[in-house]
Protein backbone atom coordinates (compact mmCIF):
# COMPACT_ATOMS: atom_id res chain seq x y z
CA UNK A 1 0.00 0.00 0.00
CA UNK A 2 1.36 3.38 -0.93
CA UNK A 3 1.18 6.40 1.31
CA UNK A 4 -1.45 8.78 0.17
CA UNK A 5 -1.38 12.39 1.42
CA UNK A 6 -4.69 13.24 -0.25
CA UNK A 7 -6.39 10.53 1.79
CA UNK A 8 -5.07 11.93 5.06
CA UNK A 9 -5.87 15.52 4.14
CA UNK A 10 -9.45 14.59 3.23
CA UNK A 11 -9.94 12.53 6.37
CA UNK A 12 -8.49 15.26 8.58
CA UNK A 13 -10.86 17.79 7.04
CA UNK A 14 -13.75 15.45 7.68
CA UNK A 15 -12.59 15.04 11.30
CA UNK A 16 -13.18 18.77 11.74
CA UNK A 17 -16.92 18.06 11.75
CA UNK A 18 -16.28 16.31 15.07
CA UNK A 19 -13.66 18.62 16.50
CA UNK A 20 -15.10 22.04 15.73
CA UNK A 21 -18.32 21.67 17.81
CA UNK A 22 -16.42 20.30 20.82
CA UNK A 23 -13.66 22.88 20.53
CA UNK A 24 -16.19 25.69 20.13
CA UNK A 25 -17.93 24.48 23.28
CA UNK A 26 -14.73 24.47 25.31
CA UNK A 27 -13.52 27.84 24.02
CA UNK A 28 -16.90 29.52 24.46
CA UNK A 29 -16.89 28.72 28.15
CA UNK A 30 -13.84 30.98 28.48
CA UNK A 31 -15.58 33.91 26.80
CA UNK A 32 -17.89 36.46 28.39
CA UNK A 33 -21.61 36.28 27.61
CA UNK A 34 -21.28 39.45 25.58
CA UNK A 35 -18.45 38.02 23.49
CA UNK A 36 -20.47 34.86 22.87
CA UNK A 37 -23.51 36.70 21.56
CA UNK A 38 -21.61 39.41 19.67
CA UNK A 39 -19.19 37.15 17.85
CA UNK A 40 -19.71 33.41 18.27
CA UNK A 41 -16.66 32.63 16.14
CA UNK A 42 -14.10 34.74 17.99
CA UNK A 43 -11.47 33.32 20.32
CA UNK A 44 -11.57 34.10 24.03
CA UNK A 45 -9.73 37.30 24.94
CA UNK A 46 -8.95 36.44 28.55
CA UNK A 47 -8.21 32.91 29.74
CA UNK A 48 -10.28 32.87 32.89
CA UNK A 49 -10.73 29.35 34.21
CA UNK A 50 -12.71 30.34 37.34
CA UNK A 51 -15.92 29.72 35.40
CA UNK A 52 -15.37 25.99 35.79
CA UNK A 53 -15.24 26.24 39.58
CA UNK A 54 -18.40 28.32 39.47
CA UNK A 55 -20.28 25.81 37.34
CA UNK A 56 -19.08 23.00 39.56
CA UNK A 57 -20.21 24.47 42.87
CA UNK A 58 -22.96 27.02 42.16
CA UNK A 59 -24.58 24.93 39.45
CA UNK A 60 -24.47 21.73 41.47
CA UNK A 61 -22.53 19.78 38.85
CA UNK A 62 -20.42 18.11 41.53
CA UNK A 63 -23.57 16.84 43.19
CA UNK A 64 -24.94 15.44 39.93
CA UNK A 65 -21.64 13.74 39.16
CA UNK A 66 -21.59 12.04 42.57
CA UNK A 67 -25.17 10.83 42.08
CA UNK A 68 -24.31 9.46 38.65
CA UNK A 69 -21.25 7.72 40.07
CA UNK A 70 -23.24 6.07 42.89
CA UNK A 71 -26.11 4.94 40.67
CA UNK A 72 -23.80 3.74 37.90
CA UNK A 73 -21.40 1.99 40.29
CA UNK A 74 -24.08 0.02 42.12
CA UNK A 75 -26.03 -0.89 38.95
CA UNK A 76 -22.88 -2.02 37.20
CA UNK A 77 -21.73 -4.16 40.15
CA UNK A 78 -25.16 -5.73 40.35
CA UNK A 79 -25.21 -6.54 36.65
CA UNK A 80 -21.70 -8.04 36.73
CA UNK A 81 -22.28 -10.15 39.85
CA UNK A 82 -25.84 -11.37 39.25
CA UNK A 83 -25.34 -11.62 35.50
CA UNK A 84 -22.24 -13.81 35.75
CA UNK A 85 -23.86 -16.00 38.43
CA UNK A 86 -26.95 -16.60 36.31
CA UNK A 87 -24.95 -17.10 33.10
CA UNK A 88 -22.82 -19.75 34.84
CA UNK A 89 -25.91 -21.64 35.95
CA UNK A 90 -27.62 -21.36 32.54
CA UNK A 91 -24.53 -22.52 30.66
CA UNK A 92 -22.92 -25.16 32.87
CA UNK A 93 -25.57 -26.56 35.19
CA UNK A 94 -28.68 -28.63 34.48
CA UNK A 95 -31.81 -27.65 36.37
CA UNK A 96 -35.57 -27.57 35.90
CA UNK A 97 -37.11 -24.55 34.13
CA UNK A 98 -33.69 -23.26 33.09
CA UNK A 99 -34.82 -22.90 29.44
CA UNK A 100 -38.05 -21.13 30.38
CA UNK A 101 -36.36 -18.70 32.77
CA UNK A 102 -33.69 -17.90 30.20
CA UNK A 103 -36.34 -17.32 27.52
CA UNK A 104 -38.16 -14.84 29.76
CA UNK A 105 -34.98 -12.94 30.51
CA UNK A 106 -34.14 -12.91 26.80
CA UNK A 107 -37.37 -10.97 26.20
CA UNK A 108 -35.55 -8.07 27.83
CA UNK A 109 -33.19 -7.92 24.86
CA UNK A 110 -35.94 -7.02 22.40
CA UNK A 111 -38.50 -5.09 24.39
CA UNK A 112 -38.19 -1.32 24.46
CA UNK A 113 -38.14 0.68 27.68
CA UNK A 114 -41.52 2.14 26.73
CA UNK A 115 -43.17 -1.26 27.04
CA UNK A 116 -42.83 -1.25 30.82
CA UNK A 117 -42.02 2.17 32.21
CA UNK A 118 -45.64 3.29 32.76
CA UNK A 119 -46.47 0.39 35.07
CA UNK A 120 -42.97 0.54 36.54
CA UNK A 121 -43.63 4.15 37.44
CA UNK A 122 -46.92 3.18 39.12
CA UNK A 123 -45.18 0.35 40.97
CA UNK A 124 -42.40 2.60 42.25
CA UNK A 125 -45.03 5.12 43.30
CA UNK A 126 -46.79 2.38 45.25
CA UNK A 127 -43.54 1.18 46.84
CA UNK A 128 -42.66 4.75 47.70
CA UNK A 129 -39.22 4.56 46.13
CA UNK A 130 -39.59 7.37 43.58
CA UNK A 131 -37.16 10.16 44.35
CA UNK A 132 -34.68 7.69 45.81
CA UNK A 133 -31.58 6.30 44.11
CA UNK A 134 -33.14 2.85 44.22
CA UNK A 135 -35.69 3.99 41.60
CA UNK A 136 -32.81 4.23 39.11
CA UNK A 137 -30.55 1.45 40.38
CA UNK A 138 -33.29 -1.17 40.16
CA UNK A 139 -34.29 -0.59 36.51
CA UNK A 140 -30.71 0.05 35.35
CA UNK A 141 -29.62 -3.26 36.85
CA UNK A 142 -32.63 -5.06 35.36
CA UNK A 143 -32.03 -3.49 31.93
CA UNK A 144 -28.37 -4.51 31.92
CA UNK A 145 -28.93 -8.12 32.97
CA UNK A 146 -30.38 -9.69 29.78
CA UNK A 147 -27.51 -8.53 27.59
CA UNK A 148 -24.94 -9.33 30.28
CA UNK A 149 -26.27 -12.86 30.64
CA UNK A 150 -26.19 -13.36 26.87
CA UNK A 151 -22.64 -12.10 26.48
CA UNK A 152 -21.38 -14.05 29.50
CA UNK A 153 -23.03 -17.21 28.15
CA UNK A 154 -21.19 -16.80 24.86
CA UNK A 155 -17.89 -16.36 26.74
CA UNK A 156 -18.49 -19.35 29.02
CA UNK A 157 -19.46 -21.57 26.08
CA UNK A 158 -16.07 -20.80 24.55
CA UNK A 159 -14.19 -21.94 27.66
CA UNK A 160 -13.11 -25.60 27.51
CA UNK A 161 -15.54 -27.87 29.37
CA UNK A 162 -12.70 -29.94 30.80
CA UNK A 163 -11.62 -27.18 33.17
CA UNK A 164 -14.95 -27.33 34.97
CA UNK A 165 -14.97 -31.11 34.98
CA UNK A 166 -11.43 -31.28 36.37
CA UNK A 167 -12.34 -28.96 39.21
CA UNK A 168 -15.32 -31.17 39.94
CA UNK A 169 -13.05 -34.22 40.14
CA UNK A 170 -10.84 -32.32 42.59
CA UNK A 171 -13.88 -32.06 44.82
CA UNK A 172 -14.80 -28.43 44.32
CA UNK A 173 -18.47 -27.48 44.71
CA UNK A 174 -20.21 -25.36 42.05
CA UNK A 175 -20.00 -22.15 44.06
CA UNK A 176 -16.26 -22.63 44.50
CA UNK A 177 -15.88 -23.30 40.78
CA UNK A 178 -17.76 -20.10 40.02
CA UNK A 179 -15.57 -18.10 42.38
CA UNK A 180 -12.12 -19.50 41.80
CA UNK A 181 -12.24 -20.71 38.20
CA UNK A 182 -14.97 -19.00 36.26
CA UNK A 183 -14.63 -15.40 37.46
CA UNK A 184 -10.89 -15.09 36.71
CA UNK A 185 -11.37 -16.62 33.25
CA UNK A 186 -14.29 -14.33 32.51
CA UNK A 187 -12.23 -11.13 32.84
CA UNK A 188 -12.34 -10.00 29.19
CA UNK A 189 -16.10 -10.55 29.14
CA UNK A 190 -16.48 -8.65 32.39
CA UNK A 191 -14.64 -5.67 30.93
CA UNK A 192 -16.97 -5.58 27.90
CA UNK A 193 -20.12 -5.86 29.98
CA UNK A 194 -18.81 -3.28 32.46
CA UNK A 195 -18.27 -0.74 29.69
CA UNK A 196 -21.71 -0.92 28.18
CA UNK A 197 -23.61 -1.16 31.48
CA UNK A 198 -21.66 1.72 32.97
CA UNK A 199 -22.10 3.95 29.92
CA UNK A 200 -25.80 3.22 29.50
CA UNK A 201 -26.48 3.87 33.19
CA UNK A 202 -24.34 7.04 33.14
CA UNK A 203 -26.14 8.39 30.07
CA UNK A 204 -29.72 7.21 30.74
CA UNK A 205 -32.25 10.00 30.53
CA UNK A 206 -35.93 9.00 30.28
CA UNK A 207 -36.29 7.12 33.59
CA UNK A 208 -34.13 9.64 35.40
CA UNK A 209 -36.42 12.37 34.10
CA UNK A 210 -39.57 10.60 35.29
CA UNK A 211 -38.43 9.17 38.63
CA UNK A 212 -36.25 11.87 40.13
CA UNK A 213 -37.64 15.33 40.90
CA UNK A 214 -35.43 16.06 43.92
CA UNK A 215 -32.53 18.16 42.64
CA UNK A 216 -30.15 16.62 45.20
CA UNK A 217 -30.57 13.18 43.63
CA UNK A 218 -30.45 14.05 39.93
CA UNK A 219 -27.88 12.40 37.70
CA UNK A 220 -25.80 14.18 35.07
CA UNK A 221 -28.25 14.06 32.10
CA UNK A 222 -31.26 15.39 34.01
CA UNK A 223 -29.09 17.60 36.19
CA UNK A 224 -27.56 19.21 33.14
CA UNK A 225 -31.01 19.83 31.69
CA UNK A 226 -32.08 21.54 34.93
CA UNK A 227 -28.86 23.52 34.83
CA UNK A 228 -29.55 24.61 31.25
CA UNK A 229 -33.04 25.91 32.07
CA UNK A 230 -31.88 27.62 35.26
CA UNK A 231 -28.97 29.38 33.56
CA UNK A 232 -30.53 29.57 30.09
CA UNK A 233 -28.99 32.96 29.32
CA UNK A 234 -25.74 32.58 31.24
CA UNK A 235 -24.06 31.11 28.19
CA UNK A 236 -20.48 30.85 29.33
CA UNK A 237 -21.52 29.06 32.51
CA UNK A 238 -23.56 26.63 30.43
CA UNK A 239 -20.70 25.98 28.05
CA UNK A 240 -18.47 25.42 31.07
CA UNK A 241 -20.93 22.84 32.40
CA UNK A 242 -21.02 21.03 29.05
CA UNK A 243 -17.23 21.07 28.96
CA UNK A 244 -16.92 19.71 32.50
CA UNK A 245 -19.26 16.85 31.68
CA UNK A 246 -17.67 15.88 28.37
CA UNK A 247 -13.94 16.42 28.82
CA UNK A 248 -13.32 13.79 31.53
CA UNK A 249 -15.34 11.28 29.50
CA UNK A 250 -13.34 12.04 26.38
CA UNK A 251 -10.05 11.65 28.26
CA UNK A 252 -11.12 8.28 29.68
CA UNK A 253 -12.34 7.29 26.24
CA UNK A 254 -9.08 8.18 24.53
CA UNK A 255 -7.14 6.12 27.09
CA UNK A 256 -9.44 3.09 26.90
CA UNK A 257 -10.69 3.60 23.35
CA UNK A 258 -10.32 -0.01 22.27
CA UNK A 259 -12.29 -1.37 25.22
CA UNK A 260 -14.97 1.30 24.91
CA UNK A 261 -15.53 0.78 21.19
CA UNK A 262 -15.50 -2.99 21.64
CA UNK A 263 -17.86 -2.85 24.61
CA UNK A 264 -20.43 -0.65 22.91
CA UNK A 265 -20.42 -2.40 19.53
CA UNK A 266 -20.38 -5.95 20.85
CA UNK A 267 -23.15 -5.08 23.27
CA UNK A 268 -25.31 -3.86 20.41
CA UNK A 269 -24.56 -6.50 17.80
CA UNK A 270 -25.07 -9.58 19.97
CA UNK B 1 -23.43 -30.95 34.27
CA UNK B 2 -25.58 -31.89 37.21
CA UNK B 3 -25.11 -29.36 40.02
CA UNK B 4 -23.26 -30.52 43.13
CA UNK B 5 -26.31 -29.58 45.18
CA UNK B 6 -29.86 -29.11 43.95
CA UNK B 7 -30.35 -25.61 45.31
CA UNK B 8 -27.21 -24.16 43.76
CA UNK B 9 -28.49 -23.24 40.27
CA UNK B 10 -31.61 -21.62 41.73
CA UNK B 11 -29.48 -19.69 44.17
CA UNK B 12 -27.31 -18.48 41.26
CA UNK B 13 -30.22 -17.45 39.05
CA UNK B 14 -32.53 -16.05 41.75
CA UNK B 15 -31.13 -12.50 42.16
CA UNK B 16 -31.06 -11.80 38.41
CA UNK B 17 -34.50 -13.27 37.88
CA UNK B 18 -36.01 -11.47 40.88
CA UNK B 19 -34.72 -8.05 39.83
CA UNK B 20 -35.73 -8.64 36.21
CA UNK B 21 -39.22 -9.76 37.20
CA UNK B 22 -39.80 -6.89 39.60
CA UNK B 23 -38.51 -4.11 37.36
CA UNK B 24 -39.32 -5.33 33.84
CA UNK B 25 -41.38 -8.51 33.46
CA UNK B 26 -44.10 -7.59 35.95
CA UNK B 27 -44.44 -4.03 34.64
CA UNK B 28 -44.69 -5.29 31.02
CA UNK B 29 -47.62 -7.52 31.93
CA UNK B 30 -49.19 -4.73 33.98
CA UNK B 31 -48.77 -2.24 31.11
CA UNK B 32 -50.61 -4.57 28.77
CA UNK B 33 -53.37 -4.86 31.38
CA UNK B 34 -53.54 -1.10 31.94
CA UNK B 35 -53.91 -0.52 28.20
CA UNK B 36 -57.45 -1.89 28.49
CA UNK B 37 -58.43 0.61 31.18
CA UNK B 38 -59.17 4.25 31.72
CA UNK B 39 -56.86 5.40 34.51
CA UNK B 40 -55.58 8.77 35.73
CA UNK B 41 -52.90 7.26 37.96
CA UNK B 42 -54.77 7.84 41.24
CA UNK B 43 -58.32 6.49 41.22
CA UNK B 44 -59.25 2.87 40.49
CA UNK B 45 -58.69 1.92 36.84
CA UNK B 46 -61.93 1.15 35.00
CA UNK B 47 -62.01 -1.51 32.29
CA UNK B 48 -62.95 -0.13 28.87
CA UNK B 49 -61.84 -2.93 26.53
CA UNK B 50 -60.14 -1.85 23.33
CA UNK B 51 -61.41 1.71 23.40
CA UNK B 52 -57.90 3.14 23.92
CA UNK B 53 -56.67 1.39 20.79
CA UNK B 54 -59.57 2.69 18.71
CA UNK B 55 -58.78 6.15 20.02
CA UNK B 56 -55.08 5.75 19.17
CA UNK B 57 -55.78 4.93 15.54
CA UNK B 58 -57.96 8.03 15.26
CA UNK B 59 -55.45 10.23 17.06
CA UNK B 60 -53.88 12.31 14.27
CA UNK B 61 -50.93 13.40 16.40
CA UNK B 62 -50.15 9.80 17.26
CA UNK B 63 -50.48 8.37 13.76
CA UNK B 64 -48.42 11.20 12.29
CA UNK B 65 -45.74 10.58 14.94
CA UNK B 66 -45.05 7.29 13.17
CA UNK B 67 -44.73 9.20 9.91
CA UNK B 68 -42.10 11.43 11.51
CA UNK B 69 -40.31 8.40 12.92
CA UNK B 70 -40.36 6.85 9.41
CA UNK B 71 -38.76 9.96 7.89
CA UNK B 72 -36.20 10.00 10.68
CA UNK B 73 -35.44 6.30 10.10
CA UNK B 74 -34.97 6.71 6.35
CA UNK B 75 -32.74 9.72 6.94
CA UNK B 76 -30.65 7.97 9.57
CA UNK B 77 -30.29 4.82 7.46
CA UNK B 78 -28.40 7.06 5.05
CA UNK B 79 -26.71 9.39 7.54
CA UNK B 80 -25.72 6.69 10.04
CA UNK B 81 -25.56 3.27 8.37
CA UNK B 82 -24.51 4.26 4.85
CA UNK B 83 -22.10 6.97 6.01
CA UNK B 84 -20.79 4.51 8.60
CA UNK B 85 -20.19 1.95 5.89
CA UNK B 86 -18.35 4.47 3.71
CA UNK B 87 -16.22 5.59 6.66
CA UNK B 88 -15.42 1.97 7.53
CA UNK B 89 -14.40 1.37 3.92
CA UNK B 90 -12.12 4.39 4.04
CA UNK B 91 -10.44 3.65 7.35
CA UNK B 92 -9.94 -0.01 6.51
CA UNK B 93 -8.33 0.73 3.14
CA UNK B 94 -5.25 2.35 4.66
CA UNK B 95 -2.94 1.83 7.58
CA UNK B 96 -2.57 4.23 10.53
CA UNK B 97 -6.20 5.20 10.75
CA UNK B 98 -6.67 4.69 14.50
CA UNK B 99 -6.85 8.42 15.01
CA UNK B 100 -9.85 8.81 12.69
CA UNK B 101 -11.63 5.80 14.11
CA UNK B 102 -11.27 7.09 17.65
CA UNK B 103 -12.35 10.59 16.61
CA UNK B 104 -15.43 9.51 14.69
CA UNK B 105 -16.63 7.32 17.54
CA UNK B 106 -16.33 10.03 20.23
CA UNK B 107 -19.96 11.27 20.24
CA UNK B 108 -21.30 7.73 20.65
CA UNK B 109 -20.22 7.45 24.26
CA UNK B 110 -21.23 10.93 25.39
CA UNK B 111 -24.67 11.46 27.02
CA UNK B 112 -27.27 12.24 24.34
CA UNK B 113 -28.69 15.00 26.51
CA UNK B 114 -25.34 16.75 26.65
CA UNK B 115 -24.87 16.48 22.89
CA UNK B 116 -28.40 17.72 22.31
CA UNK B 117 -27.83 20.79 24.46
CA UNK B 118 -24.57 21.46 22.62
CA UNK B 119 -26.26 21.17 19.22
CA UNK B 120 -29.13 23.40 20.25
CA UNK B 121 -26.43 26.04 20.69
CA UNK B 122 -24.62 25.25 17.46
CA UNK B 123 -27.92 25.70 15.59
CA UNK B 124 -29.13 28.64 17.69
CA UNK B 125 -30.10 31.49 15.32
CA UNK B 126 -28.42 34.17 17.48
CA UNK B 127 -25.24 32.72 18.86
CA UNK B 128 -24.85 29.46 16.96
CA UNK B 129 -21.93 29.05 14.64
CA UNK B 130 -23.76 27.41 11.74
CA UNK B 131 -25.73 30.51 10.72
CA UNK B 132 -22.67 32.66 11.41
CA UNK B 133 -20.52 30.54 9.12
CA UNK B 134 -23.17 30.69 6.38
CA UNK B 135 -23.08 34.49 6.77
CA UNK B 136 -19.33 34.62 6.40
CA UNK B 137 -19.19 32.52 3.26
CA UNK B 138 -21.96 34.49 1.60
CA UNK B 139 -24.79 32.01 1.89
CA UNK B 140 -27.14 34.24 3.93
CA UNK B 141 -30.14 32.83 2.11
CA UNK B 142 -29.41 29.38 3.52
CA UNK B 143 -29.80 30.60 7.09
CA UNK B 144 -32.63 29.08 9.08
CA UNK B 145 -34.03 28.89 12.57
CA UNK B 146 -33.07 25.26 12.17
CA UNK B 147 -34.96 23.72 15.06
CA UNK B 148 -37.84 26.18 15.10
CA UNK B 149 -38.78 25.97 11.44
CA UNK B 150 -41.25 23.26 10.43
CA UNK B 151 -39.41 22.54 7.20
CA UNK B 152 -36.00 21.97 8.79
CA UNK B 153 -36.58 20.75 12.38
CA UNK B 154 -36.94 17.02 11.73
CA UNK B 155 -34.13 17.03 9.19
CA UNK B 156 -31.84 18.87 11.61
CA UNK B 157 -32.51 16.25 14.28
CA UNK B 158 -31.68 13.51 11.75
CA UNK B 159 -28.41 15.20 10.80
CA UNK B 160 -27.42 15.54 14.46
CA UNK B 161 -28.26 11.88 14.93
CA UNK B 162 -26.00 11.09 11.98
CA UNK B 163 -23.21 13.12 13.54
CA UNK B 164 -23.51 11.02 16.68
CA UNK B 165 -24.04 7.49 15.35
CA UNK B 166 -22.21 7.27 11.99
CA UNK B 167 -19.09 6.44 14.00
CA UNK B 168 -20.93 3.68 15.82
CA UNK B 169 -21.85 1.89 12.59
CA UNK B 170 -18.36 2.55 11.25
CA UNK B 171 -16.94 0.68 14.26
CA UNK B 172 -19.26 -2.29 13.69
CA UNK B 173 -18.41 -2.52 9.99
CA UNK B 174 -14.72 -1.92 10.58
CA UNK B 175 -14.58 -4.81 13.06
CA UNK B 176 -16.28 -6.96 10.43
CA UNK B 177 -13.79 -5.97 7.73
CA UNK B 178 -10.91 -6.81 10.06
CA UNK B 179 -12.21 -10.35 10.44
CA UNK B 180 -12.09 -11.12 6.73
CA UNK B 181 -9.10 -13.43 6.25
CA UNK B 182 -6.20 -11.35 4.92
CA UNK B 183 -5.36 -14.04 2.34
CA UNK B 184 -8.59 -13.22 0.50
CA UNK B 185 -7.81 -9.52 0.46
CA UNK B 186 -4.17 -10.03 -0.51
CA UNK B 187 -4.94 -12.36 -3.40
CA UNK B 188 -7.56 -9.96 -4.73
CA UNK B 189 -4.96 -7.19 -4.57
CA UNK B 190 -2.47 -9.36 -6.45
CA UNK B 191 -5.10 -9.86 -9.12
CA UNK B 192 -5.08 -6.10 -9.52
CA UNK B 193 -8.32 -5.20 -7.76
CA UNK B 194 -8.58 -1.54 -6.78
CA UNK B 195 -9.54 -0.58 -3.21
CA UNK B 196 -13.02 0.37 -4.42
CA UNK B 197 -13.55 -2.94 -6.23
CA UNK B 198 -12.25 -4.73 -3.16
CA UNK B 199 -14.78 -2.93 -1.00
CA UNK B 200 -17.76 -3.44 -3.30
CA UNK B 201 -17.10 -6.96 -4.48
CA UNK B 202 -15.43 -8.62 -1.50
CA UNK B 203 -15.61 -6.71 1.76
CA UNK B 204 -19.24 -5.58 1.73
CA UNK B 205 -20.69 -8.92 0.53
CA UNK B 206 -18.70 -10.69 3.25
CA UNK B 207 -20.20 -8.65 6.06
CA UNK B 208 -23.76 -9.00 4.82
CA UNK B 209 -24.91 -10.26 8.23
CA UNK B 210 -23.53 -7.20 9.94
CA UNK B 211 -25.24 -4.80 7.54
CA UNK B 212 -28.52 -6.56 8.28
CA UNK B 213 -27.95 -6.22 12.01
CA UNK B 214 -27.05 -2.56 11.51
CA UNK B 215 -30.24 -1.87 9.57
CA UNK B 216 -32.29 -3.60 12.27
CA UNK B 217 -30.56 -1.59 15.01
CA UNK B 218 -31.10 1.63 13.11
CA UNK B 219 -34.80 0.91 12.46
CA UNK B 220 -35.72 -0.30 15.96
CA UNK B 221 -33.57 2.41 17.54
CA UNK B 222 -35.20 5.00 15.29
CA UNK B 223 -38.72 4.13 16.41
CA UNK B 224 -37.60 4.56 20.00
CA UNK B 225 -35.73 7.84 19.53
CA UNK B 226 -36.40 10.03 22.57
CA UNK B 227 -33.54 11.96 24.20
CA UNK B 228 -32.57 13.92 21.08
CA UNK B 229 -36.09 14.97 20.18
CA UNK B 230 -37.12 15.72 23.75
CA UNK B 231 -34.23 18.10 24.34
CA UNK B 232 -33.98 19.67 20.87
CA UNK B 233 -37.65 20.34 20.03
CA UNK B 234 -39.87 18.35 22.42
CA UNK B 235 -42.10 17.51 19.46
CA UNK B 236 -42.46 21.07 18.19
CA UNK B 237 -42.89 23.21 16.18
CA UNK B 238 -46.61 22.37 15.93
CA UNK B 239 -46.03 18.64 16.53
CA UNK B 240 -43.94 18.35 13.34
CA UNK B 241 -41.19 16.48 15.17
CA UNK B 242 -43.52 14.57 17.50
CA UNK B 243 -42.34 10.94 17.58
CA UNK B 244 -44.09 8.01 19.32
CA UNK B 245 -41.97 8.24 22.48
CA UNK B 246 -42.22 11.99 23.04
CA UNK B 247 -45.98 11.86 22.52
CA UNK B 248 -46.22 8.90 24.89
CA UNK B 249 -44.38 10.79 27.62
CA UNK B 250 -46.66 13.79 27.07
CA UNK B 251 -49.83 11.69 27.34
CA UNK B 252 -48.65 9.90 30.46
CA UNK B 253 -46.85 12.55 32.45
CA UNK B 254 -48.41 15.81 31.33
CA UNK B 255 -51.98 14.69 30.61
CA UNK B 256 -51.97 11.97 33.32
CA UNK B 257 -53.68 9.46 31.00
CA UNK B 258 -52.05 6.25 32.13
CA UNK B 259 -54.53 3.93 30.44
CA UNK B 260 -54.32 5.61 27.06
CA UNK B 261 -50.56 5.95 27.40
CA UNK B 262 -50.28 2.22 28.11
CA UNK B 263 -52.19 1.47 24.90
CA UNK B 264 -49.75 3.69 22.97
CA UNK B 265 -46.88 1.84 24.68
CA UNK B 266 -48.35 -1.53 23.68
CA UNK B 267 -48.66 -0.43 20.04
CA UNK B 268 -45.05 0.77 20.07
CA UNK B 269 -43.92 -2.51 21.62
CA UNK B 270 -45.75 -4.53 18.97
CA UNK B 271 -44.18 -2.45 16.19
CA UNK B 272 -40.66 -2.97 17.60
CA UNK B 273 -41.18 -6.70 18.15
CA UNK B 274 -42.74 -6.93 14.67
CA UNK B 275 -39.61 -5.52 13.07
CA UNK B 276 -37.54 -8.01 15.07
CA UNK B 277 -39.63 -10.92 13.80
CA UNK B 278 -39.52 -9.72 10.18
CA UNK B 279 -35.76 -9.46 10.50
CA UNK B 280 -35.52 -13.00 11.84
CA UNK B 281 -37.57 -14.29 8.89
CA UNK B 282 -35.52 -12.48 6.28
CA UNK B 283 -32.14 -13.10 7.81
CA UNK B 284 -29.72 -14.85 5.51
CA UNK B 285 -28.37 -18.07 6.92
CA UNK B 286 -25.25 -18.19 4.79
CA UNK B 287 -22.13 -19.73 6.30
CA UNK B 288 -19.70 -17.96 4.00
CA UNK B 289 -20.31 -14.59 5.65
CA UNK B 290 -18.12 -13.44 8.48
CA UNK B 291 -19.82 -13.50 11.86
CA UNK B 292 -19.09 -10.61 14.15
Amino acid sequence: MKRNPIFHIAMSLYSLIYFVPLLWMALSSLKSNQEITMDPLSLPTAWDFSVFAEAFSAGGLGKYAINSAIVTGISMSGVLLFGSMAAFAFTRLKFRFSKQILALITLGLILPLQSYFIAQNALFDYLGIKDTRLALILPYTAMGLPLAIWLFRAYIQNLPKEIFEAARVDGAGDLRVYQTILLPMLKPGIATVAVFTALSAWNEFLLALVYIQNDDLKTIPTGLLTFSTRYSTNYHLLFAALTIVTVPMIILYVIFNRKVIEGLTEGAVK
Amino acid sequence: MKPTARWIPYFLVAPAFAIFTLAILGPIIATFGLSLTDWDGFSTPSFIGLENFVRAFNDKVYTSSYGHAAIYIVATLVLEVLVGLILAGLVSAKRNTTFYRVAFFTPVMLPLVVISVLWSFLLNPDLGILNRILDQVGLESWKHIWLGDQSTALLSISVISGWIFAGFYMAIFYAGFQRIPSTIIESARLDGASELQLLRQIKIPMIKNLTEVAVLLCVTGGIQVFDLVYVLTNGGPYDTTQVPTTYLVRVVFRDQQMGYGSALAVILTLVVVGFGLIYNKLRTKDDSVVEY
